[in-house]
């Protein structure tokens, strides 16, 4: 097994920081990726982190209330040896998007 | 006269893995917010179509990828809920049927989008089955916002001396993509059609859900009581900001739903 750590990822906007508000995994916990792991608030939104990838949570970085800064550690996993040499990456998965025109008939009389 | 006018909204659909047979969720999102924000980096599409729900979301007009036209009248609120039913009618939502839990639809509204989804159920008893409004006020807090300040604001970043006016511009300005002057039209037009509860109250089954540290959903309980039998979920320790991502706002509303 191969330890991992996650920083907290660039959340956009020029924002350097996030409170942790709840963590939804707990040490020891497997984690698959894509699973949510962690809530944590910016000065613009709450949002939920998916992991990067597959492992065995070993050290959660903070406690609900703190400040965890960008590129600092959030999250250390165990991973399985041949998986620790991916630089793991917050995934993007695109919905399927449809765009519509509304027309709107208005009555002015 | 007759004029036309049309709008670009954005909406999707997201299928469920495994399809639980029950009617579509419609996400209505908050004030200066969008479908991204408020449903998608929070975790409630995701949740909801694990939950075996088919999911529709919509960009209201003047957010996310929908138009933002530079005009008050498009944005009053009776005619931001007809664009919302026209989406239900072209995602092929059916008038509710006795014992047939696959018809109809359920909404989920925050902030704004929680005033417009009372709005809705109250107006159409018929299509709506349940809904969930998470940080609703009973006063809308937009209504007594000060354009004027926020117009010179825009203009020369002259202080705003009205509190609440200048923590919604904050909010505005924060909001990732927010359109600034397309949303101060929104406000025009909520000013000009205000939120009354009393006038019009859903009989549909309610759920409101709001962090008891939320200083703008100011009302829950009084909302609660206007629509007898509804049930209240209080976040501890949330916001108006935090409550949103909540796992346990959403384990109680596709508990809610599901019923």
């Amino acid at each position: 097994m191969a330890e991992i750590s996650f920083p907290l990822p660039d959340l956009g906007e020029g924002l350097l920081e996030a409170t942790v508000l709840e963590w939804l995994v707990k040490v020891g916990d497997q984690v698959e990726r894509n699973q949510p792991f962690v809530e944590v608030e910016t000065t613009k939104s709450s949002v939920e982190l998916p992991s990067p990838i597959a492992g065995i949570v070993l050290t959660l970085h903070g406690e609900p209330g703190d400040v965890v800064l960008v590129d600092r550690p959030l999250i250390t996993f165990a991973v399985a040896d041949d998986s620790a040499g991916i630089v793991g990456t917050v995934p993007q998965e695109a919905a399927p998007k449809r765009r519509v025109r509304l027309s709107v008939v208005l009555d002015e009389d | 006269m007759r004029t036309d006018i049309a709008s670009t909204l954005h909406w999707q659909q997201h299928e469920p893995a495994l399809d639980a047979g029950r009617a579509p969720v419609l996400l209505v999102h908050g004030f200066a917010s969008s479908t991204a924000l408020n449903w998608e980096a929070t975790g409630w599409v995701r949740d909801l179509t694990a939950a075996g729900r088919r999911v529709l979301t919509v960009d209201l007009l003047g957010h996310g990828e929908s138009s933002a036209p530079l005009e008050t009248d498009v944005y009053a609120p009776s005619r931001l809920r007809a664009a919302v039913l026209e989406v239900l009618a072209l995602a092929g939502i059916r008038v509710r049927e006795a014992g047939n839990p696959a018809t109809g639809v359920d909404l989920v509204g925050y902030s704004l989008g929680s005033r417009l989804a009372w709005e809705l159920a109250a107006e159409r008893p018929d299509l709506i089955n349940r809904a969930v409004l998470g940080g609703m006020s009973a006063e809308d807090p937009l209504a007594d916002f000060d354009l004027d300040a926020a117009d010179r604001f825009l203009a020369d970043a002259s202080a705003i001396a009205h509190a609440s006016t200048a923590s919604l511009m904050t909010l505005m300005q924060l909001a990732p993509g927010a359109n600034a002057p397309a949303l101060l039209r929104l406000v025009a037009a909520i000013k000009a059609e205000r939120f009354e509860p009393g006038a019009s109250v859903p009989a549909r089954p309610l759920l409101f859900v709001t962090g008891d540290r939320d200083v703008l959903a100011t009302g829950t309980t009084q909302l609660a009581a206007l629509a007898g039998g509804s049930e209240v979920l209080w976040l501890p320790a949330r916001t108006h900001t935090n409550a949103v991502s909540s796992r346990a706002f959403k384990q109680a509303a596709i508990e809610f739903l599901g019923r």
